[in-house]
């Protein structure tokens, strides 16, 4: 429990960072550390846990990102959950994979659902604005893979970070990976 | 334990994640108000903090620079007073002689001051959070300007802080016409010009418009929110489509340094 709260704190806290990182320079991508935390989330909690994770981050991020102008709506607040839970319950099936102390295919997997969220962001706002053109230049494919490669790039850092963290507080997200180490 | 929660657990979620996406506009702008209250002081906090880093890395002024500084600004400061007070009696003439001729009077408006505490960490909007709301008399859907011309609207208003949708924003759009001309159409951003390289474009211009490069781009005070003869942007290019002109404009504001801006929050008694 203790954990869950120290991830929901990562959230926040990343949440509030990344605005102070502007877009890369020559590609113009993000660097998004939530959706780091919410797959790590994913690996190192059981379903519930992560459920609750992808509410509260999907929720946050909604709240501050969705855009309303002159009282349209484009994304309605809450699909981010929906995104969340979904990649959430698909890097949970890598789960076992996790607690026996693997976690490099987690790490790129993470940087290939943060670049997901981006595409699925692009989709939606592409539906809603008109004319509806599928617009994938060379410009748009950076900002959504760039986004993912910085992802992959930070995992590591965030998983280690996060494994500590968990350490700390008590909380064994890879418990066979320790079992096996005290025999 | 745990398999026994799947159930319960994505069942009390559903339920949760429904509520949430069939908010309506209103009730949702007032989560996003909510929760903007509750995560401006932290980015008015990293702001104050990468402030100060950045004037620690720019190092200290020397007693002469700041003497010298504190003349000139106090020289532009007289000199903008005197401006000022030249432009109010002008406005006051150019009124009185309007309602003579029984046109509208223009309204004067009311600059509140603001300062940007954070720029927009999504990827496809154009969004940047202020540090006045409601408190201040903020409202939505208020113009957003600074001395070199428009920057944008306000959207979401919490207590203490705001939100405004950037001129670059594909979502915000503003009707405007080119100096010197008859030729009107609508600002709007591009999609990809988020992040470093802002752009914005002119559209629904005739063909036969002979717009140059450079021509200046005012808003045209059409639809309301916006007031007339605030500079946009100058033109970079000019195109014919096949069923209109669209002119590429370079916003007159450089949104990507922008630090403090004023809101339009009403007329000025």
């Amino acid at each position: 429990m203790i954990f869950f709260f120290l991830l929901l704190i990562g959230m926040f806290v990343a949440l509030v960072a990344q605005h102070f990182i502007g877009p890369l320079p020559v590609i113009g991508s993000r660097v998004l550390f939530l959706p780091i935390i919410m797959f790590y989330g994913a690996l190192a909690l059981p379903v519930p846990g992560m459920l609750a994770l992808a509410f509260c981050g999907g929720l946050m991020w909604d709240a501050l990102n969705v855009l309303s102008v002159e009282g349209n709506v484009e994304i309605a607040m809450g699909w981010s959950i929906v995104l969340y839970a979904a990649l959430g319950a698909l890097m949970g099936g890598f789960r076992p994979l996790f607690q026996r102390g693997r976690w490099e295919i987690h790490c790129l997997l993470s940087g290939v659902c943060t670049a997901f969220v981006v595409l699925a962001e692009y989709l939606m706002i592409t539906f809603r604005r008109e004319p509806v053109v599928f617009l994938f230049d060379k410009e748009i494919w950076w900002r959504i893979g760039g986004t993912g490669l910085v992802a992959v790039l930070l995992s590591p850092f965030f998983f280690f970070a996060f494994n500590y963290l968990a350490f700390l507080v008590g909380f064994d997200p890879q418990p066979e990976r320790n079992a096996r180490r005290s025999r | 334990m745990s398999r026994r929660l799947i159930i319960p657990s994505v069942l009390v979620f559903a339920v949760l994640t429904g509520l949430i996406l069939f908010l309506s506009p209103h009730n949702m702008r007032r989560v996003q108000a909510g929760f903007l209250g509750i995560i401006s002081p932290f980015l008015k906090t990293g702001s104050t903090m990468e402030k100060k880093y950045r004037d620690f890395r720019e190092g200290l002024k020397t007693l002469e620079q700041l003497e010298s500084e504190n003349q000139r600004l106090m020289i532009a400061n007289k000199e903008l007073s005197a401006t000022n007070q030249t432009l109010r009696g002008l406005e006051t003439e150019n009124n009185r002689l309007r309602s003579s001729l029984d046109y509208r009077e223009r309204a004067v408006f009311k600059l509140m001051p603001a300062r940007i505490v954070a720029r927009d960490a999504s990827t496809w909007y154009n969004k940047v959070v202020i540090d006045r709301g409601s408190t201040d008399g903020i409202k939505e859907d208020q113009p957003v300007l600074t001395d070199l011309g428009l920057v944008g609207k306000t959207t979401v208003v919490a207590e203490h802080s705001a939100t405004v949708v950037l001129v670059s924003d594909e979502t915000c759009r503003v009707a405007a016409k080119v100096e010197g001309t008859q030729e009107q159409g609508i600002i709007k951003g591009e999609r990809t010009s988020s992040g470093s390289t802002p752009s914005i474009g002119l559209n629904f211009l005739s063909k036969q418009a002979k717009i140059a490069p450079g021509a200046n781009i005012y808003t045209s005070g059409v639809g309301g929110v916006f007031p007339s003869g605030v500079l946009v942007g100058q033109v970079k290019e000019f195109k014919m489509r096949e069923l209109d002109g669209h002119a590429t404009v370079v916003p007159a504001v450089d949104l990507t340094t922008l630090e403090d801006v004023f809101v339009v929050v009403g007329e000025n008694k």
